[in-house]
């Protein structure tokens, strides 16, 4: 790695040093974030709306992390997409089973004792 | 070459010895975390959907959990990821005594999120009774909880090693990739964390 084709250029060394101190900033934010998510839960807002700003706030977090953290802003874009191919596909696993058992027709049926099931009614 | 001469021309995000220019370390962690991701999201959207249409009589989340402790644990694990990577940042300079005390406060992090989480478990069956098998929310928050809690374990665990390696004298700058690859996992552990604090804890308080 420490051959000639690999040198870095110059502003590169000094992103190295200014690293340090994008990390405590982004640590800090982070910590802030985590805050105002404690705090929206209480706040007497609309359910919908309350729900839209976490999912907008853990996003935030979620992509500093990614993007300054695993330095995802730093190295190739191969490394993105290799990581966001898997993030879709669990957002729309998530997504699809969702909707299947958000449905009405989904929902548990009601067990009464008068209704045994047909298994329970064999062995009796 | 010296650490500092080093430092200043090793270009750690391009690797010219593979095809890809990345680091095949790299290129396997990344696929690794991306199967993770499914993993995860099979996990919360097995306790969303349990969520959604709850058995009658079962307990309502908001009795059962502590958002102040998870709260904690969160801002916790939040700045083990700033140690982890300012260690990483350290390693890539060659500063492997700066990288040592990073890792070291990452892995003490990392054993008070898993304290947290065990103070919790033992909260939960102890004085909530909810288990692992007596309802569906149990069932469903300890399995994807869990699975996070033995992600996190054995995080600290390769960290730990990673720590003792480097007393060795084998780990220098050139091997920084080794440290990367790892910081790339606890990053991960961190931002799962991220979504199941809001998805499964925040979620029951609106």
């Amino acid at each position: 790695m420490s051959s000639p084709a690999s040198l870095a250029p110059a502003h590169g060394h000094e992103l190295e040093q200014n690293k340090f101190w994008i990390f405590v900033q982004i640590a800090m934010l982070l910590a802030v974030i985590t805050g105002l998510e404690l705090v929206t839960v209480y706040l007497p807002f609309m359910r919908w709306l309350l729900f839209s700003v976490l999912v907008v706030l853990s996003t935030v977090k979620f992509m500093f992390v990614i993007f300054y953290f695993m330095h995802l802003r730093w190295d190739r874009a191969f490394c993105t997409i290799l990581f966001f191919i898997g993030l879709f596909l669990a957002a729309a696993t998530m997504w699809a089973l969702l909707r299947l058992f958000g449905a009405e027709a989904s929902k548990p049926l009601p067990v009464t004792m008068a209704d045994p099931p047909a298994a329970v009614t064999r062995i009796a | 070459m010296s650490s500092d001469a080093a430092a200043a021309t090793i270009d750690h995000h391009f690797d010219p010895t593979t095809s890809t220019g990345i680091p095949n370390k790299k290129i396997l962690m990344w696929a690794f975390l991306a199967s993770d991701c499914m993993f995860f999201g099979c996990l919360i959207s097995t306790h969303l959907i349990y969520r959604l249409h709850p058995p009658p009589g079962t307990l309502p989340a908001r009795q059962v959990f502590s958002i102040e402790l998870t709260s904690f644990s969160t801002f916790i694990l939040l700045m083990s990821s700033l140690m982890m990577a300012l260690a990483v940042n350290a390693i890539q300079k060659g500063n492997l005594r700066s990288m040592r005390w990073s890792l070291l406060t990452t892995i003490f992090f990392g054993c008070i999120f898993l304290g947290c989480q065990v103070y919790e478990f033992r909260n939960f069956v102890y004085e909530k009774h909810l288990t692992i098998t007596n309802s569906i929310l149990g069932s469903t928050f300890f399995t994807l909880t869990g699975t996070h809690g033995l992600h996190v374990l054995v995080g600290v665990i390769w960290l730990s090693g990673m720590l003792l390696y480097s007393f060795t004298g084998r780990l220098t700058e050139k091997q920084a990739i080794d440290v990367e690859s790892m910081g790339l996992y606890w990053h991960f552990v961190d931002i799962v964390w991220i979504v199941i604090f809001t998805a499964v804890y925040l979620l029951e308080y609106i």
